[in-house]
């Protein structure tokens, strides 16, 4: 047991002294202040308009969306997302509350519920592709399996610090986004109220099972949902890692991957064995949100399911090669 | 023997420096770790097991509007409702009648005129707008607004003109049909005035009046612009009886030169339509 968490310990310290983690707050630092720019920019020209009166602004929303219903040019897979808005968005107004207030906590949980298919993968894969072809391109995969260690502990210790990291850069992107967005809209919102158990079945949105609960509980469920998805992409990355030599390989596929995903989920409705694919169902938060999933018959538990057997199908094949494979140069 | 002393201190110096690494940055991120697994936990319970949730706090809605002369008021507060013509469809610069309208306003009255909702959507009926009439966001937006315009009807006796064959042909249009269809979108009229005369009973109600779509149609012309003048005499007929509402017209503007003012749908209106519509709303208002 020493002897895993001295393996973890310098697995850590090994990717902070790489200055990968470095390399992902410096990108998110960044790109935030740029994301945040654009809001204030669509804020500011939204309180133009309606002077403040969100029922104004958010019946806009529903009539926009109600117009865009009535076109036969949107192809009708769109038009289901757009009437499953319509009927959420009107459940907001019936109740009298704001889904949009404006405030840090606001910002952060639209910036998050669109980052989890592409940028917090892409982060994710900054640490994970080369944790172990890594070490083979510079060499020290032979110092390191030369150790009298198993090889399978050696691995092991390399996942266990995946997933710490896996764990660091959600929380960091939660916590820096609240930080810089905060500077414009402010740092409060934490207890304003969030509809969530919008239930989408065919066209129909189903309220019985709504509830309200807190901006900052609403955060932190989506937090854990993207650090499920993190996971699997996570793990993934680290059996393309073990399985290919260079680093830049392994990134790339697994990059390809996942943008392969996000097309596919905008498009796939009519394929359905896609929903079988990982990078098909990483948007777990969309069923937090009670938006449509990409392809019909998909729910919480199914994504949570295939995203499991992935990472499962992908930690056996990682082990099974990693013990026996030979290192040659 | 002093140099070996030295290495030592100097590996121990750096060997204590990654321990504290190691231990700060491990607790942090085993912290995390925790931390979004219970988020992941509670994620679960909440989908498959929900709660009742927090208590969502009572609804306030908007001020109501406070009546009185457009002329003694700060701001003027625009509710516009119906179908596509209120949409604006056919103005290539989507701004329809009823911004040109409200810009317009603004600069003859010299005070801030906002539109608070253009709630039309094309297509819609007087039925249809009678229904939506009770939607929160519509009830929002006429109580608070000063003046309320709206156009409605055309779909209800026009219609049929888009299901197959060309509209620009009025391919299935019979004058009996029109004839048939009258008495009951009339009523449909009324009902939708009344409605709004009840949820807001100050506004100022513009009604913009129909015009024959199929004037340059020579089969039935006559037929098509008896009906718009027997539709817009009804509404004129609300209208005075409601006290409080005008009913503009709008059928003269499209009989001659007929092309310069549609657009290439040959049913609404061009940008120069909505202007000419927008300046009669404007002098009608002043």
């Amino acid at each position: 047991m020493a002897n895993l968490l001295a393996l973890v310990q310098n697995e850590t310290i090994k990717v902070w002294k790489k200055k990968r983690f470095a390399v992902v707050v410096l990108i998110l630092l960044i790109l935030i202040p740029v994301f945040v720019y654009a809001q204030m920019k669509i804020a500011q020209n939204s309180a133009e308009k309606f002077k403040g009166d969100w029922r104004a602004e958010l019946q806009n929303r529903i009539t926009d969306n109600t117009r865009a219903l009535g076109s036969d040019r949107i192809p009708e897979e769109w038009k289901k997302w757009r009437r499953a808005l319509v009927q959420q968005l009107q459940y907001y107004l019936d109740h009298d509350i704001n889904p949009q207030t404006p405030n840090a906590v606001t910002f952060t949980r639209g910036f998050m519920d669109n980052a989890v298919t592409l940028f917090i993968p892409l982060m994710v894969l900054a640490i994970a592709s080369d944790l172990v072809s890594g070490e083979r391109s510079t060499g020290t995969i032979k110092m390191l399996l030369t150790r009298p260690v198993r090889r399978w502990r050696i691995l092991f210790s390399k996942l266990v610090t995946l997933t710490l990291y896996v764990s660091l850069i959600i929380v960091s992107t939660v916590v820096l986004c609240y930080l810089i967005s905060g500077l414009v809209f402010g740092y409060r919102g934490w207890g304003e109220p969030i509809f969530v158990g919008f239930q989408v079945s065919g066209a129909d949105v189903n309220t019985s099972a709504v509830h309200a609960i807190p901006q900052y509980l609403y955060v932190l469920m989506q937090a854990g949902l993207i650090w499920f998805a993190s996971m699997t992409v996570a793990i993934l990355a680290l059996m393309v890692s073990v399985l290919v030599r260079s680093t830049a390989a392994s990134f790339v596929t697994m990059m390809a991957a996942i943008i392969a995903g996000a097309i596919l989920t905008n498009m796939a409705s009519s394929w359905h064995s896609a929903k079988y694919l990982f990078n098909v169902n990483l948007e777990l938060t969309s069923y937090l949100q009670g938006t449509p999933p990409p392809i019909e018959g998909m729910t919480l538990g199914f994504s949570l399911c295939v995203l499991g057997l992935w990472a499962l199908a992908g930690l056996v094949v990682s082990f099974a090669v990693f013990t026996k494979q030979d290192i040659l140069n | 023997m002093e140099k070996d002393t030295g290495i030592e201190r100097e590996r121990e110096r750096r060997m204590g420096s990654t321990t504290w690494l190691w231990r700060g940055l491990g607790t942090a991120a085993l912290a995390c770790l925790l931390l979004l697994l219970a988020g992941f936990g509670w994620a679960l319970k909440d989908q498959w097991m929900p709660t009742a949730g927090m208590a969502v706090p009572e609804a306030s809605p908007p001020p109501a509007a406070t009546g009185g002369s457009l002329a003694g008021k700060p701001e003027i507060l625009i509710a516009a409702l119906g179908d596509s013509l209120t949409v604006g469809t056919g103005d290539a610069t989507g701004n329809g009648y009823v911004k040109t309208a409200a810009e317009a306003l603004a600069k003859a009255m010299d005070k801030p005129v906002r539109v608070v909702n253009n709630l039309a959507l094309g297509g819609l009926r007087a039925d249809q707008l009678l229904e939506r009439l009770d939607d929160t966001g519509f009830v929002n937006a006429i109580r608070q607004a000063d003046v309320v315009m709206l156009t409605i009807g055309g779909n209800d006796l026009f219609q049929f003109a888009t299901n197959g064959g060309s509209m620009a042909q009025g391919s299935d249009i019979s004058p009996a049909q029109l004839e048939s269809r009258l008495p009951e979108a009339e009523n449909r009229l009324r009902d939708v005035l009344a409605k709004i005369r009840s949820l807001n009973g100050t506004a100022r109600i513009v009604y913009v009046g129909l015009y024959n779509p199929f004037y340059d149609l020579e089969r039935i012309r006559v037929e098509a612009s008896d009906i718009v003048q027997r539709w817009n005499a009804y509404a004129h007929h609300l209208a005075v009886a409601d006290g409080n509402a005008t009913v503009v017209a709008t059928y003269d503007l499209f009989e001659s030169d007929i092309a310069r003012f549609l657009s290439s749908d040959h049913f609404h209106p061009n940008e120069a339509g909505y202007a000419r519509i927008a300046d009669r709303i404007v002098q009608v208002l002043q």
